[in-house]
């Protein structure tokens, strides 16, 4: 279950990327991100788990540049939330190699997708309402007080919820 | 990289940036969230057997109890001592534990000859995302000894020179009561008339002889484990000592059994000395000892020249089990001289490398060659007076013991006689 999502994960990830760098009508990075996207399911076949860092590293990079040059950013944020989900369930898979065979992988590996699912779900969900809204004419001054806001705000809550 | 993200999407008034890096903290959020806020977890170890036989199966039940919050992801791995294998069941479990529950899981270990201490579980906490991970070593104390195999002896017959006042087994070279004929001495009122030698007295008119037996008491006995690397290990990984080591767990039961009071010194990297005892608690004391040796070398304890004599009563019984070297004659004759009745029980070297050599003519030649210097030595401590039970490790030692060691040599027999 975990592998398949995992290869599913990958290959949403960097197909993403490859599509919307293509769309740009640059070739070399598409092979690059489905080369990628192969060395990284082989080599967690393989049980290079340490591959896995290194190639979400890469994902997120390819995104950020993609980013920067004014890609699609939907294609860009599909690619880093593929590549984050792919990290997530490779260390997953990592970490179920050390189960017992007895131990209740099937319910602990529905437990994680679940999770991991709705973290992703939400994750994109944000992201893509904060793609759609926007707020015209904020000063910069602004946005950085609501970013340090939102910080202070988010480790109260993590803070309050901990206590809870 | 979610940092970096913001940091960019701030610095270049760019909000992309900060989409892209939504998605990263959700899970960060997430992570830190779930994680677990009181980690109160405790663990009990229950072995099925604390003393065993080598590979003879043990069962380990661990159970771990969650005082603390829930943990969503738990990785248990007890930690086992090097040398025992796993024969049944898993040492690591990967489980979700809620609180205030317990988990229990079993295994089913096995090794050789030795003493392990199981000491802690390692106890890894992650939160469902692993965005914060802990790691505990839950105290789970435990201790498991594999002792040497004991091959029951039927009788070990010893003559030391000396025996100690209580009754036993050994002949004392003392008249009195006992079994074995001792002599003939003049009648004494109160002798029962059974005892009187009517054949001796009749060759006088007025004299009356008993017979007088002789008394049988228990006696001092310092096993000497030979542990030396140069004695002891072989080519290819292969060792004798565990030979050595059955060998004088025999030795040390029959002899206990017996009522004898028995030592045990170990003679390898150090010295290890088990102080002469009687009965079980020595046996078990003995057998403790051994499950600890270990062949080991040493340039003080090369050779046998700093044997502590002292730690063995004079005139006792000394039982070394050694493969021999060719430089130990000098202090067994030494020990000899001093008094001591000394047994070598030797588990033969050349027959032992012989078993699993390939048989050419070569080594065929060297083993002939080193046989006949080995048959030297012998030779020449046996003049010395020296009790040698040769052993050739393929034959089981109690067959061999009770072939030469139930009954003590003629030439030993007559110096008990005269009473030496």
């Amino acid at each position: 279950m975990t592998l398949i999502a995992f290869v599913l994960s990958v290959m949403a990830g960097t197909g993403s990327l490859a599509y919307g760098y293509s769309l740009k009508g640059l070739t070399d990075p598409v092979r690059w991100f489905v080369l990628l996207g192969i060395v990284w399911i082989l080599s967690h076949w393989r049980k290079y788990y340490w591959v896995s860092t290194l190639a979400f590293f890469l994902t997120l990079l390819g995104a950020a540049f993609g980013v920067w040059f004014r890609f699609i950013t939907f294609w860009m944020l599909l690619g880093a939330l593929g590549g984050l989900l792919g990290w997530d369930l490779s260390d997953f898979g990592m970490r179920l190699s050390y189960a017992a065979p007895t131990d209740d992988i099937q319910g602990m590996e529905r437990r994680h997708l679940e999770r991991a699912g709705i973290v992703a779900l939400l994750g994109l969900g944000l992201a893509l309402i904060s793609l759609y809204i926007h707020i015209e004419r904020l000063p910069f001054e602004i946005a950085v007080g609501l970013v340090l806001l939102a910080a202070l705000g988010l480790t109260r809550l993590v803070w309050g919820l901990r206590r809870y | 990289m979610m940092y970096l993200l913001i940091l960019a999407g701030i610095v270049t008034v760019y909000g992309d940036f900060i989409t892209l890096a939504l998605p990263l903290a959700v899970y960060l959020l997430a992570g830190y969230l779930f994680s677990a806020e009181e980690i109160k977890l405790e663990a009990t170890r229950h072995l099925s057997l604390e003393r065993t036989s080598p590979n003879s199966e043990v069962t380990v039940t661990v159970t771990v109890r969650n005082h603390g919050s829930h943990l969503a992801e738990l990785l248990l791995e007890d930690n086992l001592p090097a040398d025992l294998s796993i024969r049944f069941g898993h040492t690591r479990h990967l489980i979700q534990l809620a609180k205030d529950s317990s988990y229990t899981f079993t295994y089913r270990v096995a090794g050789p000859r030795g003493g392990y201490g199981f000491e802690s579980v390692r106890a890894r906490i992650n939160d469902p995302l692993r965005v914060t991970s802990r790691e505990v070593q839950l105290e789970a104390k435990g201790q498991l000894f594999v002792f040497p195999p004991v091959t029951r002896l039927r009788h070990v017959a010893i003559r030391p020179r000396r025996t100690r006042v209580y009754a036993g087994l050994i002949p004392a070279r003392v008249g009195g009561t006992g079994t074995e004929f001792y002599g003939v001495r003049e009648y004494h009122p109160g002798d029962p008339p059974r005892a009187i030698n009517w054949r001796a007295s009749a060759h006088e008119e007025d004299v009356l002889y008993s017979n007088e037996f002789q008394q049988e008491r228990v006696a001092d006995v310092g096993i000497i484990l030979d542990g030396r690397l140069l004695t002891n290990e072989f080519a290819h990984g292969h060792s004798l000592f565990e030979y050595s080591v059955q060998a004088a767990a025999a030795l040390a039961d029959a002899l206990l059994s017996q009522g004898n009071r028995v030592g045990l010194l170990v003679y390898a990297a150090y010295l290890r000395w088990t102080i002469p005892g009687y009965g079980k608690i020595q046996r078990e004391k003995i057998l403790f000892s051994l499950a600890h040796a270990r062949a080991g070398g040493s340039n003080v304890f090369a050779d046998l020249e700093h044997l502590p004599t002292r730690l063995f009563p004079s005139e006792s019984q000394i039982i070394l089990v050694s493969p021999l070297h060719e430089n130990d004659l000098n202090p067994l004759v030494q020990l000899r001289a001093r008094g001591y009745q000394v047994l070598v029980v030797c588990p033969n070297p050349v027959k032992f490398e012989l078993s699993y050599l390939s048989k050419n003519r070569n080594v065929k030649l060297a083993a002939r060659v080193i046989q006949m210097e080995r048959t030297l030595l012998l030779q020449n401590m046996r003049r010395a007076g020296i009790q040698i039970l040769d052993w050739d490790v393929a034959e089981p030692f109690d067959l061999v013991v009770k072939r030469r060691l139930s009954h003590p040599p003629a030439w030993l027999r007559a110096v008990g006689t005269i009473g030496l």
